[in-house]
């Protein structure tokens, strides 16, 4: 589904991913680990199409399209979703109302047509109520005074209701209560499926009891430095990156 | 001779020789006085420039390349009357509406509904059966303010609106302001009075609209009073043409526990100012002041306010946004003066202006004098560009960029008009400015 080679990117004109290959097949959920700083938000927007993440050597393919030729919002049409490690707060934007203006422009991308507003409330509630949200909160301006927590609940809604076919979440597990992160499992576990993918970025083992990875990979200093099953995570936990080799200072 | 930094313009001068004896009520004699005394003063002072203080974002050099002679009496309505009275149209508002054509008012496309206790007539109409009546609304000595004077030495109309004490008018006024195309190289000078008595309540919706590539100048001076515990509500839209000249001065003043509210949208013309100067003058008076302007390609906007609190205890609240293109130029001004006997006074002040392009320009100048001492003020300024961080969110969530632009945009400017209760002019101001956005003016 997804193919990554080689990536290179700068950013500021610094370079962050140094030639990272990354292979995703429909089905797969992978999870990435590693250091601060390592460069995984970075490869997470080089996914999405970031403005100033300039790719200076490789290759991203999605479903065997070039993505790199396409915008943000294209990549959103043809299926991706990013969950933000800092989700970004829209002042005077209602989430109903941006969600409704999304999921119509990615329609009208597919080259179909507008849901009808009826059909949409109804989506809207249903989907809040898998994440146990309180649907005032769906009036209210995208992520403006929402808690830590209320942020990254909003950003699964938000991917309930873009369905997406690969989501990338970006540390959607950090800043939940012990309650919240089983309801965010239980709606990325949703999102399973034998023609979906999933590239979890975490720092904690804890997520991945919950939604139980194939893979594993250990992102530092812009590279995947290791991989292997869902072992690896437990083992990272227990040592520490030193364990595998990683010098943390060097990260 | 002219004032310091004036400059001459003695076409004006020539204008009015030329055409006094058509203006209306030159058979009244207080009012030819006036008007003589108006142009001798104007022509006294000049016309104000670039460094004068409360002009110095406007050039006003546009005001001496053309003549600008008073505009004719324009008779007929026609289609093109009545597509721009349909463009200022505002669904489900169902009171008396007051139409002017090229700064004349028009019976046929008006329609006044009498109702007790208010008075409402066009300025002309009252010189002619009740000329003795109009007297009052003017000072019989010429202003200190230039332009003034020029609007009372030339002006053809108006409207005077006066209500009894206690009375509560349901439904809104709508003033609708139109030029046409005839009105190209012309001045439109309107003059207009406003007492809402004490107790008494009520709405009007003020729109000027006109077609593009009209070179015609709108000047319009509105006087207010608001009695003891009245209120007034003045929602205004802008909507002139590419190459209008529009000038509004709005002069207010509120007696004790009485209540001003002041809307306006700016979106046309090339060059437009608006000027809101309320008076607090009684105890426990509420002004509050919104707006908004949006300008590009060779929109010029100017907002001009000067709240005055004279008496203690009153409370005014401004909140103006700009939002600039490619082209597009503002100045917010916004004095607050705050008298040495007007304490407990509370005055809030905010503009914030949205750049969307560099080739656009927004001055803001708060200019606050305090000469009391126990008083809560604020005032804030700022000048940015779209946040791009919440661009990218927007767009990784599917929304081209010109469409998640216009919902910031849209949001940036609704904020101005969310208190409004009246549903129809809330939503009248979100869709011209909508319309803005999407590049249809
Ligand atoms: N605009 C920038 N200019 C220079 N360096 C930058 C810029 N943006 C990010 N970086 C650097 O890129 C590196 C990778 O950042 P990234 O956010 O991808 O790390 P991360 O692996 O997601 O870290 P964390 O676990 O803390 O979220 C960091 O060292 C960061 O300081
Ligand atoms: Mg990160």
């Amino acid at each position: 589904m997804l193919e990554i080679k080689n990536l290179h990117v700068d950013v500021d004109g610094k370079e962050i991913l140094k030639g990272l290959n990354l292979n995703i097949g429909p089905g797969e959920v992978h999870a990435i680990m590693g250091p601060n700083g390592a460069g995984k938000s970075t490869l997470a927007y080089a996914i999405c199409g970031k403005e100033g993440y300039e790719i200076t050597k490789g290759s991203v393919t999605f479903k065997g399209k070039d993505f790199l030729e396409l915008e943000a919002n294209e990549r959103a049409g043809e299926g991706v979703f990013l969950g933000f490690q800092y989700p970004v707060e829209i002042p005077g934007v209602s989430n109903v109302n941006f969600l409704r203006a999304a999921l119509n422009s990615i329609r009208k991308y597919r080259g179909e047509d507008e849901i009808a507003a009826v059909e949409f409330l109804k989506l809207i509630r249903a989907k809040a109520a898998e994440l146990k949200m309180d649907p005032e909160m769906l009036k209210r301006a995208v992520n403006v005074g929402f808690s830590g927590g209320e942020k990254k609940r909003n950003e699964m809604i938000q991917m309930a209701m873009l369905d997406p076919i690969f989501s990338v979440l970006d540390e959607t597990d950090s800043g939940l209560d012990i309650d919240a992160l089983r309801i965010v499992a239980d709606g990325i576990n949703r999102m399973r499926g034998d023609s979906r993918s999933i590239l979890v970025i975490t720092h904690y083992q804890r997520l991945l009891d919950y939604v139980v990875p194939d893979f594993v990979h250990v992102l530092s200093d812009g590279k995947i430095v290791k991989s292997g099953d869902k072992s690896l995570a437990i083992r990272l936990e227990k040592d520490g990156y030193a364990s595998v080799g990683i010098d943390e200072s060097a990260a | 001779m002219t004032l310091k930094n004036y400059f001459d313009s003695e076409n004006y001068k020539t204008n009015f020789e030329l055409t006094r004896a058509t203006l209306p009520g030159q058979d009244v004699t207080w009012l030819s006085a006036l008007r003589e005394k108006s142009i001798s003063k104007f022509a006294q002072m000049g016309l104000p420039g670039p460094k004068v203080e409360e002009w110095k974002y406007s050039n006003l050099n546009v005001l001496n390349s053309t003549s600008y002679e008073t505009t004719n009496e324009n008779c007929d309505s026609d289609e093109q009357t009545d597509k721009l009275l349909d463009q200022a149209n505002i669904e489900n508002i169902n009171g008396s509406k007051v139409v002017f054509v090229d700064g004349y008012y028009s019976d046929k496309l008006s329609n006044i509904r009498s109702h007790n206790g208010v008075s409402l007539i066009s300025l002309r109409e009252l010189l002619k059966t009740n000329p003795g009546n109009a007297e009052k609304f003017f000072k019989t000595t010429p202003d200190e303010n230039s332009l003034r004077n020029l609007n009372v030495a030339f002006m053809t109309d108006g409207f005077v609106l006066d209500i009894d004490d206690n009375v509560k008018l349901a439904e809104p006024i709508q003033v609708v302001h139109i030029s046409t195309k005839s009105s190209d190289t012309k001045a439109l000078r309107q003059n207009n009075y406003i007492r809402i008595g004490a107790r008494a309540s009520t709405q009007i919706i003020e729109s000027f609209i006109g077609p593009d590539h009209i070179n015609s100048w709108s000047h319009n001076v509105s006087k207010v009073v608001v009695e003891e515990k009245a209120s007034l509500e003045v929602y205004q839209f802008q909507l002139e043409g590419d190459e209008t000249i529009h000038m509004n001065e709005c002069v207010v003043e509120t007696a004790t526990d009485a209540h001003f509210r002041h809307y306006s949208l700016n979106v046309g013309g090339k060059l437009s100012r608006t000027e809101v100067k309320p008076t607090l003058s009684g105890r426990h008076g509420q002004v509050e002041l919104r707006g908004a302007f949006l300008g590009r390609n060779g929109n010029s906007h100017d907002v001009f306010t000067h709240m005055k609190h004279m008496v203690p205890q009153c409370n005014s609240d401004q909140i103006y946004r700009g939002v600039l293109d490619r082209g597009g130029k503002s100045a917010f001004q916004g004095k607050v003066l705050v008298a040495k006997d007007a304490q407990l006074t509370n005055a809030d002040q905010s503009n914030k202006n949205l750049l969307l392009d560099r080739n656009a320009e927004a001055n803001s100048k708060p200019e606050l004098l305090i000469y009391a001492d126990d008083v809560k003020c604020s005032h804030g300024a700022t000048v940015g560009e779209l946040d791009q961080e919440a661009l990218f969110y927007m767009k990784s969530r599917g929304l081209e960029t010109s469409a998640a632009k216009a919902l910031m945009v849209e949001a940036f400017v609704a904020e101005v008009y969310q208190e409004i209760e009246l549903g129809p002019v809330k939503e009248k101001y979100l869709s011209v400015a909508r319309q803005w956005l999407e590049g249809k003016d």
